[in-house]
């Protein structure tokens, strides 16, 4: 048996003297990260270039799909009936360069699908107005067009290079 | 206040400044010059001076980086000490602006005595319901302006010291808010020097007062480096109670005070109660007319390190340079040698034919010598482990480097037991090399895992014998497992498994010695570069000093690699002896073949031969222990983690997992080492790794300095996350940045789900 010099220094939290470890499931971090943030990054690719535009999104109970409205006359709309494979990033990113190892980010790969009015359509447009009240004619407008992201995988970024993956809904 | 609170000011300013600006121990100061005390002339640096220090420095994103990288509470202690390490490079290596040094040069110009003492005055530490003395640093004897301004950057990175780190949450330390002033006195030189308690801290309700006194500076008191003569007083009266002598050798047995000094400090304790209406804890210096007072502050019942707890342990692990230079004459010369000689003598002792009550005390006598070993491993060996961290500080402020590891280079080719073992591997693959049936015959064989094993090695041995080189091959091969191979691994006797010898000279030989880690020296300098590096940045006049810290280091890092070995021996002379009651046990049917013997199933061993009534042994098998990975929910898997960059380096390799003895043999050359923590005992395979990852974190832990002097990248200092990496999984570890990247940037999931 090897020497166990490896003593654990008992705390607030699991076995240190310092800030309490949670360590709260990947999952549940990457929920709170959804949850507190409004907006993130759409990327989108065609012609052989990548895009990114900011949405308003929302997210299922289960995180196996996002929600998000554009109008059809942009270049996102564009670029997503060419190809439905995107990613979407999220972050908490602040105003202080000081603060870098507090920030947290998601990347969210998937498929996004427009959504044709239905009952699935009002389930879905009041899923993000309920979180974006202020886009509820714009949700509605004859020339707006929504979609759903079926996630893949999430990656979370933390402390500036720690990883991790969440598979929602493994396939 | 704030952008127009002064940088410096004088001590007697202090106080109406407030303690937020000027921290406990200007502020104490200043009260007792207000009050008439004699106390050393100075100056105070406030902590608005160290906030734009660390501000224009730039130094908050690599404290943050220090505190957040990984969560406190799961790093070691020896991560803590190397993060505190790095934040006071940093600091060293951070130029004081000139709005900051000049008023602080100045005000030290105006001081009247040529050397001065430096001390930290941290917000908060005195108002403490418990003594954080000793958190944070305290520097005497600065004669130079540059002298000046490294004490005040030491004092100012002290507040991330390792022990404030350890104290983080009690402290309340926060990189946004916490902040430190510094107090520059004129050092005041008697013949005594000590501190007094205004009421015995053990027990305060007491009517009792102590006083201790050491000759010279206060600071060899305060350090623990001399013995204080130590008097009770009735606090009342003043009337001594009790005096006890200090242990110093040398020195005269008279009382270092008379009864009217021991008088002068009761009046004194007595006097500053009444003032300021708390018991004072005292730091004095000079008898009659001299007395000065050098500090003051509330008594506190509790002290630092009285927890019930592993960080009062952690504080042991850091003697002083004289505590460490006694301990280094006790472990080289007395406890080395005796452990050497323990192992020696053990080996040589005939167990294995004793009458079985015989045996069962021969058991009973190795598990005695191994338990006492091991606690003087922990009592002394990791203490004295110490001796290459002072090294590391000692260099760092003086050298300040870019690396704040580069002073490891001054501890490079020490005669190490590891060492002088993969030379004699390394030989005999050269050997093997050099003879290409041998070694294909031999590969062959290794490869069959259902053949080869220690077990069938014996049998096996007759072809290799027959082979041309064979039979010297052989010997040699036994000459290691009975010279270096004579130590205890997870419970194994490794000279019992030339099999892991073999597999590892024969993986050595495939792949060409030249090309082993290590083989060839990968070091443009030489530890003397380093170390004369080190005296050219110290001067002449302190080279002894320096010496003496390098050799302390080069001992302490030698020794602690040897102890796990020799250790290992003892702990391989009590399995030795276990094994053989088990065999007996066996042979009677009394315990089932094939149990698992450790040296914790000796016992049971032990009494089961002294039981005349024959009954059946059953052990109780723990089987290795394991650690779950923080990753254990559906479809979660780590894809990144970072830990401590401890050996530099860029590797995309296979992974294998080390986790049992057997796994010694599994491992191929050319593939990412993953363990929980290299032990020197098996070091022997860390050639044959393209790369480490350690979950053990520390920059000084044994793979760290293996990888790093033999060139290949690591990372320590993982999560338990890395645990969950399957072995052929391809990683890649980033010994520059500390990063361990698990499988390719693949997107299988997301082209899977095409159209």
């Amino acid at each position: 048996m090897p020497i166990d010099d490896e003593p654990q220094f008992p705390g607030e939290g699991p076995a240190g003297p310092g800030t309490p470890d949670a360590s709260p499931r990947l999952a549940d971090k990457i929920r709170r990260l959804l949850t507190e943030q409004l907006y993130g990054i759409l990327c989108t690719q065609g012609q052989g270039q990548p895009y990114g535009s900011m949405v308003a999104f929302a997210f299922s109970a289960d995180l196996s799909f996002a929600v998000f409205a554009t109008p059809i006359a942009t270049r996102k709309y564009r670029l997503l009936s060419e190809c439905h494979h995107v990613a979407l990033v999220v972050d908490n990113r602040p105003q202080h360069a000081d603060d870098m190892m507090k920030v947290e980010a998601v990347t969210a790969t998937g498929r996004a699908t427009e959504v044709a009015p239905s009952a699935e359509f009002n389930e879905y447009s009041r899923l993000l107005v309920g979180r974006h009240p202020q886009l509820e004619s714009f949700v509605r407008a004859s020339s707006c067009a929504l979609f759903r992201i079926d996630v893949f995988r999430f990656f979370h970024v933390m402390r500036f290079q720690e990883v991790g993956q969440w598979v929602p809904i493994p396939r | 206040m704030g952008a127009n609170t002064p940088l410096v000011l004088p001590l007697a300013e202090a106080a109406p400044l407030g303690e937020r600006w000027v921290g406990g121990k200007a502020a104490r100061l200043s009260e007792l010059l207000a009050a008439g005390y004699r106390v050393p002339d100075g100056f105070c640096v406030t902590t608005r001076a160290y906030q734009q220090f660390v501000e224009d420095g730039g130094l908050k994103n690599g404290i943050d980086m220090e505190m957040e990288r990984k969560a406190m509470s799961s790093m070691r202690w020896e991560e803590i000490w190397d993060a505190a390490l790095r934040i006071r490079t940093d600091f060293l290596r951070t130029p004081v602006p000139s709005d900051i040094s000049e008023p602080i040069i100045a005000a030290f110009r105006s001081l009247a005595a040529p050397s001065c003492a430096v001390r930290s005055s941290a917000v908060g530490e005195d108002s403490a319901a418990r003594s954080y003395a000793g958190l944070h640093e305290s520097i005497v004897g600065v004669t130079s302006e540059n002298a000046l301004l490294d004490a005040v950057r030491v004092v100012w990175a002290s507040l991330w010291s390792d022990a404030a780190l350890l104290y983080r949450r009690e402290l309340g330390l926060d990189t946004g808010t916490s902040a430190m002033a510094v107090v520059v006195q004129e050092l005041v030189a008697m013949d005594r020097s000590g501190v007094g308690f205004g009421r015995d801290p053990r027990e305060p309700t007491e009517d009792r007062q102590v006083v201790e006194a050491v000759p010279g500076l206060c600071q060899d008191l305060v350090d623990g480096a001399v013995d204080p003569d130590r008097w009770l007083i009735r606090r009342s009266t003043g009337a001594i109670i009790d005096w006890h002598p200090g242990i110093r050798t040398g020195q005269s047995e008279d009382p270092l005070l008379d009864d009217g000094d021991v008088g002068l400090i009761h009046r004194t304790l007595n006097t500053i109660e009444a003032t300021f209406g708390w018991p004072p804890d005292i730091e004095w210096t000079g008898r009659g007319t001299d007395f000065t007072l050098l500090q003051a502050r509330p008594v506190t019942t509790g002290a630092l390190g009285e927890e019930d707890d592993q960080r009062r342990w952690y504080l042991s692990l850091r003697p002083g340079k004289s505590k460490l230079e006694a301990l280094c004459k006790r472990v080289a010369e007395d406890l080395i040698p005796e452990l050497e000689a323990e192992g020696d003598r053990l080996a040589e002792e005939s167990i294995e034919d004793l009458a079985d009550a015989a045996l069962a005390d021969a058991i009973d006598t190795r598990a005695v010598i191994h338990a006492r070993w091991k606690q003087i491993y922990w009592d002394e060996f990791i203490p004295f482990a110490h001796g290459v961290r002072q090294l590391g500080t000692y260099y760092n402020d003086v050298v300040k480097p870019d690396d704040p590891y580069e002073f490891v280079a001054i501890l490079r080719h020490q005669p190490m037991l590891a060492a002088d073992r993969n030379s004699a591997l390394c030989q005999l693959a050269v050997y093997l090399e050099s003879r290409p049936a041998l070694l294909a015959q031999l590969r062959r064989l290794a490869a069959d895992r259902s053949t080869f094993s220690s077990e069938t090695w014996w049998s096996l041995r007759k072809s290799v014998a027959a082979a041309d080189g064979g039979s010297r091959f052989l010997e040699r091969l036994d000459q290691i497992c009975r010279q270096h191979m004579d130590v205890a691994y997870h419970g194994e006797q490794l000279d019992q498994r030339p099999d892991l010898v073999l597999h590892t000279v024969v993986e050595m030989a495939s792949i060409g010695v030249a090309a082993v880690a290590g083989s060839a020296s990968a070091h443009a300098t030489t530890p003397y570069e380093y170390e004369r590096r080190l005296l050219a940045a110290v001067g002449p006049e302190r080279h002894d000093e320096a010496r003496s810290v390098i050799a302390i280091a080069r001992l302490s890092w030698r020794l602690r690699d040897d102890d796990n070995v020799l250790l290992g021996r003892i702990e391989k002379q009590l399995l030795r002896a276990a094994k053989a009651a088990a065999e007996r046990l066996e042979r009677s049917q009394r315990l089932e073949a094939g149990a698992r013997i450790t040296t914790e199933s000796a016992a049971l061993l032990s009494a089961a031969l002294r039981d005349g009534m024959g009954g059946r042994v059953i052990l109780q098998d723990r089987g290795e222990p394991t650690r779950e990975s923080s990753f254990t929910a559906a479809g979660e898997t780590p894809r990144q983690i970072v830990g401590q960059p401890a050996a530099p380096g860029l590797v995309t390799a296979r992974a294998r997992g080390v986790r049992t003895t057997d796994d010694l043999k599994r491992f191929p050359a050319g593939e990412v080492l993953i363990c929980d923590a290299i032990q020197p005992t098996m070091s022997h395979i860390v050639p044959l790794a393209a790369a480490i990852i350690e979950r053990r974190g520390g920059m000084l832990i044994h793979g760290a300095i293996i990888a790093r002097e033999l060139g290949i990248p690591c990372v320590n200092g993982v999560s338990d996350a890395v645990l969950s990496i399957a072995d052929d999984e391809i990683v890649t570890v980033d010994g520059y940045l500390g990063i361990v990247t698990i499988g390719p940037p693949e997107f299988d999931i997301e082209t899977a789900a095409s159209p």
